[in-house]
């Protein structure tokens, strides 16, 4: 009996949390969820292409240093790399000033 | 009692069939407080399946025998801490477990990524569904809530359950297996809500990372029960149960993997979402193979009824995952190509296509039987050899790739550097093989070339920690250990998972020399007191014999005195229980470790005959095998450090997905 | 490139096991007789049990695990016997047939656990 009891209790206190958003907002100015828009998915777009530049310049730098990089194969491909993080970079604020060297700092790790 | 346990689990299914029904409703339509409805009603099925786990629990404790279960697995005299064990030892029990781990994982892995809406909207029907089956499962097919007129006393437990490894072992590996649905809910979310980006790979990269490891300690615990406590000699059977937990283990290194892939380059997506998936189908599957009696194991060969739900349960899962992979294939597109077939990116490549080829091949070995019975009406099996072969044929591949891994360069390796960064290991290398054939160690070549890889692949690694901490010492400035700390504190994922590697190798050179290099020794006829039989340069004499009573068992173990050249080193006590209660022996081994040989000297009493007092004596020696076990310990502590929170990455990325924040600066 | 090499894995290890041959045919008692080659014979084991696995030879029969099939099947056995077997308990034994009797390898035999977890042998793997 008390097993009924306390299972009746456990039910409502579901349907109490579950009906929750309902009863907190009855009449809600907004019930939708935001679409990530056509300008935030290009954003995180760019942001991860722009990270991804970055830590390669980052990547190539390390490689570089601790000798799985000859020097001449770093001369040809630090340039390319350094030109696609500044398009990142400027697609990403196209009116900002953006230093290469400063952001891959900044990327740290 | 038992109907509250049953009335909570049917609120349970109340609940995630809802979170199921109205999460996909309300992700469709967009509907957000609809959505929060959905994700608090996986919270609360958290907390009814807390309740209908806490009503089993106590049952146990108590010794209720008016719920069949409780009668079915403990017994009055049964130990505390074994009845408590008894939550798992039973088919609707573990059910029980599954779906409290589940809604406990999915309760916190939906709240701690709220913010993320537009995503977690999906995750929630997906994890409804998943939840939805295990709770149809424990409320009208498999009850540990059915109850009867309660007999004097309950059935007891097995006396091989009975030892501390039924405490950690099937919990362990039960978190693995259950982690490995939040990635997978999240991959299947990110395809519904048509996302392409990272981000399901990054919320869910230490839920990944932590259910590998919790699978992995599971597996090695298992080993380290059968070894113990079973006491064959041996520690892996290619036994279908222990494949079952191998299989997703494998597919979700693979997965570990090339995700880095997708996040450095932005390629194999639609590799890494089949992974996923792959994974937790192959997790799914280690249940209904350890629990249905399909395949004929050691561990069950009697048809449950619950294996039809559990194929038509993967059946299901696996369209839906394939389906809505390939709906969505037009997203997934790389727009990158791998560079150089020399490159730390193709390095990554091959590995998980050999990661990918042998657990398929296990697969097929356990499946085999089950296909041949189909097709030809005649069942067939295969056993060690096949998997000896293909563990040879892709495990050394893949050891050796551990190696060149980090000696690559990403992108495109210069072949000048190659030869330069390669030198030392390949030294190391060759020296060790040759060091070993000398030592006639070249008897067994899977043994040689496990050994020669392991140095390749241990001198790569500290060559990697050197290289590293003289380059951050060259920038920053700092002493040694400092540079070496800020190395490793930069680079979490990085340097974890040398170590995490490094416990590969340890595991690679424990299980070579403890298989391929091990002696037995069993003398046919047995030994009489007094006499005495050769293993490895020591010498076993059998000088006594003794019974002595125990609390549940009447144990009988004989007196083996271990000499080496003439010194004594140790006594062994091999032998036997009796368990009158269960009408049942066990095998009690004696082990000696040998820090000779970081092995062991394994003792099995095979048969006592009572009056003549001969004892047929089983005898191993077993070089390495402990690195086995401490690999476990060095592969936590790498998958600690891989895992730690990185404060600073961490903020990055919450600006990286940060909604609405398009000119948020950089 | 994948795909290629998945397809080639694949093709591999079903050769392996078609040619090479690695797999061994399971059997049940009632469905042995007539079987001559090297098989694995899965029953329950039925009394007596009588003799020595590390003498002359223990000795036992087996019937099938289920089924209406009253075949019982002697089988003489040498090697290390695992502590579970008993009569009625189920087991696997590779061997062959010699005659009427089944001759299992040495260190073959193994039996099922009764309950769902811990596994039961005393072969010689790992």
């Amino acid at each position: 009996m008390l097993a009924l009891v306390l299972g009746a209790v456990l039910a409502l206190l579901a349907v109490l949390l579950v009906a929750r958003p309902f009863l907190r907002e009855p009449a809600p100015v907004e019930d939708r969820i935001a679409e990530p828009g056509e300008l935030d998915r290009r954003r995180v777009e760019l942001v991860e292409e722009r990270d991804r530049a970055l830590g390669a310049l980052k990547e190539l730098e390390f490689d570089h240093r601790t000798g799985k990089i000859a020097d001449d194969d770093y001369r040809a491909l630090v340039g390319p790399l350094r030109r696609r993080a500044a398009e990142a970079l400027r697609a990403l604020e196209p009116r900002a000033e953006s230093n290469v060297s400063e952001q891959v700092t900044r990327i740290g790790r | 009692m038992a109907d509250l346990g049953r009335a909570a689990l049917l609120v349970t299914f109340g609940l995630v069939v809802y979170a199921l029904v109205a999460g996909s409703f309300a992700a469709w339509k967009r509907r957000r407080r609809l959505a929060l409805s959905a994700q608090n009603a996986l919270f609360a099925a958290f907390a009814t399946t807390a309740v209908a786990a806490i009503v089993l629990v106590v049952a146990l404790v108590r010794r209720d025998f008016t719920f069949q279960y409780v009668a079915a697995h403990t017994s009055k005299s049964l130990p505390l801490g074994y009845a408590l064990s008894a939550f798992w030892g039973g088919q609707e029990g573990s059910l029980l477990l599954w779906l409290l781990i589940l809604s406990g994982y999915s309760a916190l892995a939906v709240w701690l990524n709220r913010r993320s809406r537009d995503l977690v909207v999906w995750v929630v029907p997906v994890l409804g569904l998943v939840a939805s089956f295990f709770a149809f499962m424990l409320c009208f097919v498999s009850s540990p809530f059915v109850v009867a007129p309660a007999p004097a006393d309950g059935a007891g437990m097995v006396a091989s359950l009975q030892n501390p490894y039924m405490l950690a072992h099937p919990p362990m590996l039960y978190l693995g297996y259950v982690g490995l649905t939040i990635p997978f809910a999240f991959g299947m979310g990110a395809l519904l809500s048509r996302q392409t980006d990272e981000r399901w790979i990054i919320l869910t990269r230490r839920w990944t990372l932590a259910a590998w490891t919790f699978l992995g300690v599971g597996q090695l615990l298992g080993a380290h029960w059968a070894y113990t406590e079973i006491g064959w000699g041996g520690y892996y059977a290619w036994d279908p149960v222990e494949n079952a937990a191998l299989m997703p283990w494998l597919a979700a290194t693979a997965f570990l993997h090339s995700v880095m892939i997708q996040e450095k380059r932005g390629m194999l997506k639609v590799w890494n979402m089949v992974l996923v998936a792959l994974a937790f189908l192959l997790s799914i599957f280690g249940t209904f193979l350890t629990r249905s009696g399909v395949v004929n194991s050691i561990h069950s060969f009697s048809q449950s009824p619950l294996g039809g739900w559990f194929l038509g349960f993967i059946a299901v899962m696996t369209v839906f995952s394939v389906g809505l992979i390939y709906i969505r294939l037009p997203l997934l597109r790389a727009r990158t190509k791998l560079e150089s077939l020399v490159s730390r990116e193709a390095t990554f490549l091959y590995n998980n296509l050999l990661l990918v080829a042998l657990c398929l091949t296990i697969l097929w070995g356990v499946m085999y039987p089950l296909l041949t019975q189909a097709v030809r009406g005649e069942t067939r099996s295969v056993s060690k050899p096949y998997y000896d072969f293909f563990l040879h044929t892709f495990g050394l591949p893949l050891l050796l790739l551990m190696g060149i891994g980090p000696l690559v360069a990403w992108r495109r390796a210069s072949l000048r550097a190659l030869g330069k960064t390669f030198l030392v290991p390949l030294v190391a290398a060759i020296v060790t093989g040759v060091a070993l054939i000398g030592v006639g160690l070249g008897s067994s070549w899977p043994g040689l070339l496990t050994y020669t890889f392991s140095a390749f692949v241990a001198a790569s690694i500290v060559l990697e920690f050197w290289r590293g901490t003289t380059a951050r010492r060259a920038i920053a400035g700092e002493s040694l250990p400092r540079a070496f700390g800020s190395l490793v504190a930069r680079n979490r994922r990085r340097y974890g998972g040398y170590v995490v590697h490094a416990s590969i190798v340890l595991l690679a050179i424990g299980i070579a020399g403890s298989s391929a290099y091990q002696t037995v020794r069993e003398p046919a006829h047995g030994l009489r007191k007094g006499q005495s039989m050769e293993i490895a340069g020591y010498t076993l004499t059998y000088v006594a014999l003794s019974t002595r009573q125990e609390a549940d068992a009447q144990a009988t173990r004989a007196t083996v005195l271990v000499s080496r050249g003439g010194h004594h080193v140790t006594t062994l006590h091999p032998g036997k229980n009796w368990y009158p209660v269960e009408q049942q022996t066990s095998n009690e081994v004696s082990i000696y470790h040998d820090p000779r040989n970081v092995g062991d000297l394994f003792a099995i009493a095979d048969q006592i005959d009572p009056k003549s007092q001969i004892l047929f004596l089983k005898v191993l020696v077993k070089p390495l095998v402990n690195l086995i076990w401490l690999a476990g310990f060095v592969f936590v502590l790498g998958s600690a450090i891989a895992m730690w929170p990185d404060a600073v990455e961490q903020r990055r990325l919450a600006e990286r997905y940060a909604p609405g924040a398009v000119s948020a600066g950089l | 490139m994948i795909a290629l090499s998945v397809a080639a894995a694949l093709a591999v290890f079903i050769l392996y096991t078609a040619v090479v041959g690695g797999a061994t045919t399971q059997l049940s008692p009632s469905q042995l007789a007539g079987h001559t080659d090297h098989v694995s014979l899965v029953g329950a084991v039925v009394g007596p049990v009588t003799g020595d696995a590390h003498g002359a030879g223990l000795r036992f029969r087996v019937k099938d695990v289920s089924g209406p099939s009253k075949v019982l099947v002697p089988v003489v056995y040498h090697g290390s016997v695992p502590d579970l077997f008993k009569v009625g308990r189920h087991i696997v034994l590779t061997g062959k047939l010699h005659g009427a009797t089944f001759v299992g390898d040495s260190g073959s035999l193994v039996t099922k656990c009764p309950s769902k977890y811990a596994p039961a042998k005393s072969s010689t793997s790992g």
